[in-house]
């Protein structure tokens, strides 16, 4: 909100009191000001001038060359093209060196071979207002050589006021509570308003009737004989300093009623009206309305309607109809000053996108006895601006309102333990009436009276005494203190841990990079990963309409990730510990599933056949998941083929981790299906290796965890051996694996896969493996002949899997 | 190497001190003597002449070795007089002492000029840059988010998660926020599908509640966590943010309590007293409510980050609503409370001078690498 400093002056004696003085202390006492700035700033560059002769120019027909006087030595020349520049006249004058709105510098130039030193300005050339049609005429008895800024008296200020801080202050939505407040911080008195009614006819009161609760209060008063003439300048400029553009002294009033005292009006034609009158009503459902901006409305019935008759002619508190929007001709008015409901005013401005200053005030619960006051206040203004008017009858005050002023009891020593500070009662009782509360003594504190203007949303609680004497005390006179309390530690988090472990694991060594990524998820990327159809928590008002889902999990963002980095980087590793969610199946409105998920993903341009067999993205992240586990201390981890491969796996080359054979899946890793790389920009130049893993938190918090035992180191040194089998393409090397176990009878210590072959030498169709094998006992040192007896049993082995020993 | 005019000069010397009967032998053995005296000077001079370890084993080879002057001179007693096998022997024991002391002092001395040459440090680059194993990286946003976590844990606060997708109830309604409230205006909600209960939480206040219902106070927690606002998104706006909300409740907790608590923190996190000062704010689940701002800590007379005014504003916070304990189960009489809220997506973008927050979630390795 808007604030002009010369318009609090109408309401408190700004004596000594600079505007920056005043933005501070409303920021440390009342609401924050987000910003101050001199109004016009340009009003003070340019000069009054007065025009002593105007001649027509010779060499242009609508060009005059004018002789001004701007109280120097010498007069000056202007050449103007103004058709109404006169001489006689006061104007404004930028003269040379001058600069205007839009960084425009006033030069010494020639016209049409006339030099001219300056430029009489119009409204729109000092941004304060619309008019181009010719230059500005000042006052006559503007003085002459004075900065126009100041010869009008013009100097002023602008404070905008954070809105959101005034969410639960209606009273602050006008220039007279603002200076409440001041009054309050400055010990000053509030200048004194006349709300005196001015004089009425004798006429039969304005026909209102309302019948809905959704407004308390609706008051009526016909005016007679009012122009839509310009408004006074005093009226005009301070309109134009808050920022609103004077349109006549009908429309003027009316804004100015509003940002003078918070209260929203408005005014009727009273000739379009019907002779029934006004009513106030709910709107029926499929009902429609045309508003001021030449919008068709569609209404519900949760919309508040003013009605001339039954026709609607105003969204009541948001804006007016067009059918009986005033015209220049009108001079019979009805003006309304009424109390709506905020919660119908607001959800029918939020549906409808409507967001008008009156909807603004409404929302916030205005004061019901306001619009009493706000109505003499404009009767009495209009009645000064234009004698002539005259108001036929007494207004139409209808309604079920009651006034909400309340008493709350207050106890000092509950102020001072709940500010922390020893504040005596002579303090808080002044600072409670300085703000226009009523004290009174009682036996357990204080009767303190709320007045009506704070007590409809605001004031209803002591404590919310405590906030009025705590903010004007000022909370920076209150000294910190520490806190004496027991402190137990908090208990372990084991979820936070492992959190923590994954990401320290992952983000080291193992070289990933950390991501955070949105949690609402493109329905392009999950087409791409064949994930569209699956079941996910939708959002009704998406930023964009393809952004309308909450992920199930972190992986497609990870591999949006992959997409945007792999044109810059030959090796992407990435991973996102974060939430995914399942919406919940028997019912949507529940709370979904929440899932806590680490997402890996790893792409590198295609290994070489010349790489070492393992040397895959896949291999490394299965050998990179596995080694996580087991420093999460996750035991008895088996991998297998994953059933049922995620969306966006390999429908083969896809793997999950259980711990033990019913368990919760730990982990899954595979490649990428093949068959999304090119949507994914991973062909190509940039075709890429790209492995995922997805490791479920929740699974690994119920998994088996090794205990903290250490294993006895072996007491007798064992025996080192290579082994290579040749066999069969098709048979797994986990059969090897096993007949090395065997062959061993429980003496193998280790035995590590380090080559996988397949070439001439060991024929088409067939592999080689081969292993470093160590055995050892826990009983003996074992011998060449125990080495012996292993590899003889492990050749019986190999050659049931249909294969033989390569060396030896 | 050998000095012919001492060879020379010796030579007479040697045969005038000869007085042997036998003019042939004792010329013979004389000349032996003498050879022996000489071929003792003659072995260290080549030895001290050696600059190297091979050189100096193919000298000693020359005199000790198997076939060395030692060795022949030993062969050669048989063939001489027994009055003269014990001298000989005698000198070539002599001769064979004198090349190994010789051979080790000289050894001794080439170790200890080649500890010096090397330690002259001849050839070494110190700019040449050294082979860096290289890493991945924790999201700035995970830094500072632990950073808070130990630190609130170390004054007694239990870290709290909460979910992403709440209820009306607990990110409304149980925070005082009604229905119709036009505080809702300044959330900017993301709503879920359905009969419109379930939103994106706006802030990480729903906690509040939650900790309310599942704790007993006295009560210290901080939750952080992903929030999410339906803003349009600039340099410093995005719609998915991060904040940290902390909560205590204990009995007769004051304004003063907070303004100490929250000085504490600042010092934590800035690592120095900041100003600070508190001033009315409004949300609708504290009361009174305060923004905290501190003094700018980037600049003495106006930046950028404060917007030249040299207060940034940090710390939303106030006494908790009696509402809100309420909602929570508590006696507003008996309990108090204070709440405040931390944005976190700030204040990575503070300590980095990071000027768009889209790239925190923006996912691209050349800004996530850097942390």
């Amino acid at each position: 909100m808007y604030v002009s400093y010369r318009w609090l002056g109408r309401h408190i004696d700004l004596e000594g009191l600079s505007p920056e003085q005043l933005c501070e202390d409303l920021t440390l006492s009342t609401a924050e000001v987000e910003g101050m700035e001199k109004f016009a700033p340009h009003l003070a560059d340019v000069c009054v001038g007065l025009v002593k002769q105007r001649v027509p120019h010779p060499d242009a027909d609508k060009l005059s060359v004018c002789t001004v006087d701007v109280g120097q030595e010498e007069t000056l020349t202007i050449v103007c093209g103004a058709p109404n520049v006169a001489a006689g006249q006061k104007v404004a004058v930028a003269t040379v060196g001058t600069v205007l709105p839009g960084d425009f510098k006033i030069k010494k130039s020639k016209i049409r071979g006339v030099p001219s030193q300056g430029m009489i300005c119009s409204v729109r050339e000092l941004e304060i207002g619309d008019d181009h049609d010719g230059i500005w005429v000042l006052a006559e008895d503007s003085e002459i050589g004075a900065p126009v800024a100041d010869a009008l008296d013009l100097n002023d200020w602008v404070i905008e006021i954070d809105n959101k801080s005034l969410t639960h202050r209606p009273d602050l939505w006008g220039h007279r509570g603002i200076a409440t407040e001041l009054a309050a911080i400055y010990h000053r008195p509030l200048k004194a308003i006349s709300f005196d009614w001015p004089e009425w006819g004798d006429g039969a009161p304005y026909p209102i009737r309302i019948d809905t609760p959704a407004c308390p209060r609706y008051l009526g008063l016909p005016i007679d004989g009012a122009k839509a003439t310009p408004s006074p300048d005093w009226l005009r400029w301070l309109l134009l300093a808050v920022g609103q553009r004077p349109i006549d002294c009908l429309v003027d009033l009316s804004n100015f009623v509003m940002l003078d005292l918070g209260q929203p009006n408005h005014t009727f034609d009273r000739h379009s009206l019907d002779p029934e009158g006004i009513s106030v009503r709910m709107a029926r459902e499929g009902e429609g309305m045309r508003t001021l901006d030449g919008e068709e409305r569609v209404l519900q019935p949760s919309d508040l309607l003013i009605c001339s008759g039954d026709a609607p002619v105003a969204l009541a508190g948001i804006m007016g109809g067009e059918s009986s929007k005033v015209g220049d001709k009108t001079d019979a008015l009805l003006l309304e000053v009424a109390t709506f409901a905020p919660a119908i005013v607001r959800r029918t401005s939020n549906r409808l996108g409507l967001r008008t200053d009156a909807s603004a005030r409404f929302e916030k619960s205005l004061d019901p006895t306001l619009p009493e006051r706000a109505a003499a206040h404009f009767a009495r203004l209009l009645a000064e601006i234009q004698p002539d008017v005259r108001f036929p009858a007494p207004p139409t005050d209808v309604g079920e309102w009651t006034d909400p002023a309340h008493t709350l009891t207050l106890r000092p020593d509950r102020v001072r333990q709940e500010l922390g500070k020893a504040i005596d009662d002579e303090e808080i009782t002044a600072i409670l009436e300085r703000l226009g509360f009523g004290v009174e003594a009682q036996a357990d504190g204080y009767a303190v009276a709320v007045p009506s203007a704070r007590s409809t949303k605001d004031v209803h609680l002591d404590r919310d005494l405590v906030e009025e004497i705590g903010r004007i005390h000022r909370y920076g006179n209150i000294e910190e203190k520490t806190m004496l309390a027991q402190v137990a530690p908090p208990p372990k988090d084991p979820r936070r841990n492992l959190v923590r472990a994954i990401q320290d694991q992952l983000a080291g060594s193992a070289r990933f990079h950390e991501t955070i990524s949105y949690s609402f998820v493109d329905d392009g990327l999950l087409e791409k990963l064949g994930m569209l159809d699956l079941p996910h928590v939708r959002i009704v008002n998406p930023v964009a309409q393809s952004e309308n889902k909450i992920r199930r999990t972190v992986i497609p963002s990870l591999l949006s990730g992959i997409e945007t980095n792999r044109r810059l980087l030959e090796d992407v590793r990435l991973f996102e510990v974060g939430k995914g969610y399942l919406p919940n199946p028997d019912d949507p409105n529940k709370q979904p599933r929440e899932l806590h998920l680490a997402g890996l993903v790893w792409a590198t341009a295609p290994r070489g056949p010349e790489a070492r067999f393992d040397a895959h993205t896949f291999n490394q992240l299965q050998g990179l998941t596995t080694d996580l586990l087991d420093r999460l201390g996750v035991i008895e981890v088996q991998w297998r083929p994953a059933a049922p491969p995620p969306p966006w796996a390999h429908p083969a080359k896809a793997l999950e981790a259980v711990a033990g054979q019913d368990a919760e899946r730990l982990a899954v890793v595979a490649e990428l299906d093949p068959g999304f790389h090119a949507a994914l920009g991973l062909s190509g130049e940039q075709t890429s290796e790209v492995a995922i893993a997805e490791i479920s938190l929740d699974a690994i918090l119920i998994a088996p965890l090794r205990g903290g035992r250490y294993s006895p180191l072996a007491r007798y040194p064992g025996i080192k051996l290579d082994v290579a089998v040749a066999l069969p393409d098709h048979a797994a090397a986990a059969t090897v694996r096993e007949a090395i176990e065997k062959a061993g009878k429980g003496s193998v210590a280790d035995a590590e896969l380090f080559d996988l072959y397949r070439g001439e030498s060991v024929g088409a169709g067939r592999k080689s493996l081969a292993y470093h094998v160590t055995l050892q006992s826990d009983k003996k040192t074992l011998t060449e002949k125990d080495e012996q007896k292993f590899l003889k049993r492990f050749e019986a082995l190999v050659g049931e899997l249909g294969g033989e020993l390569r060396n030896g | 190497m050998s000095d012919p005019a001492s060879g020379e000069a010796g030579t007479p010397g040697e045969a005038d001190s000869n007085t042997d009967s036998s003019a042939d032998a004792s010329a013979d053995a004389s000349a032996d003597a003498s050879a022996d005296a000489n071929t003792l000077a003659d072995a260290q001079a080549k030895i001290f002449a050696c600059d190297d370890v091979d050189a100096l084993k193919a000298v000693e080879r020359e005199f000790v070795g198997k076939q060395g002057v030692v060795a022949q001179l030993l062969a050669s007693i048989s063939k001489l007089p027994p009055e003269q096998r014990r001298g000989v022997g005698q000198q070539a024991n002599a001769l064979k002492q004198g090349v190994q002391e010789a051979v080790q002092n000289r050894q001794q001395t080439l170790a200890e000029a080649r500890v010096a040459a090397d330690r002259q440090g001849e050839g070494f680059d110190a700019s040449l840059p050294p082979p860096r194993p290289r890493r991945g990286s924790l999201h700035p946003l995970t830094q500072v988010t632990r950073e808070l976590e130990d630190l609130f844990q170390s004054m007694g606060y239990t870290v709290l998660d909460g979910p992403e997708i709440e209820t009306d109830y607990y990110n409304f309604e149980a925070l005082n926020i009604h229905a119709d409230h036009p505080a809702r205006d300044s959330h900017d909600t993301f709503f879920c599908e359905g009969d419109g209960h379930l939103v994106m939480r706006t802030h990480t206040s729903p906690v509040q509640i939650r900790a309310l219902e599942t704790l007993k106070p006295p009560l210290r927690v901080v939750v952080p966590g992903k929030v999410f606002r339906h803003e349009s998104t600039d340099a410093s706006h995005d719609h998915t943010f991060h904040q940290m909300e902390g909560l205590v409740v204990d009995r007769d907790i004051s304004v003063a309590h907070l303004v100490g608590a929250m000085k504490t923190l600042l010092r934590g996190i800035f690592d120095r007293d900041l100003e600070v000062r508190l001033r009315p704010g409004y949300f609708p689940f504290v009361e009174p409510g305060f923004e905290l701002d501190a003094r700018c800590p980037f600049c003495q007379e106006g930046c950028r980050v404060c917007k030249r005014t040299r207060w940034i504003e940090l710390l939303p916070c106030g006494l908790v609503h009696p509402n809100v304990l309420r909602a929570g189960g508590l006696d507003p009489d008996e309990w108090g409370g204070f709440a405040f809220g931390l944005g976190l997506s700030r204040l990575v973008m503070l300590r980095h001078n990071i000027d768009d927050v889209r790239h925190l979630l923006g996912g691209d390795v050349r800004f996530l690498e850097q942390f």
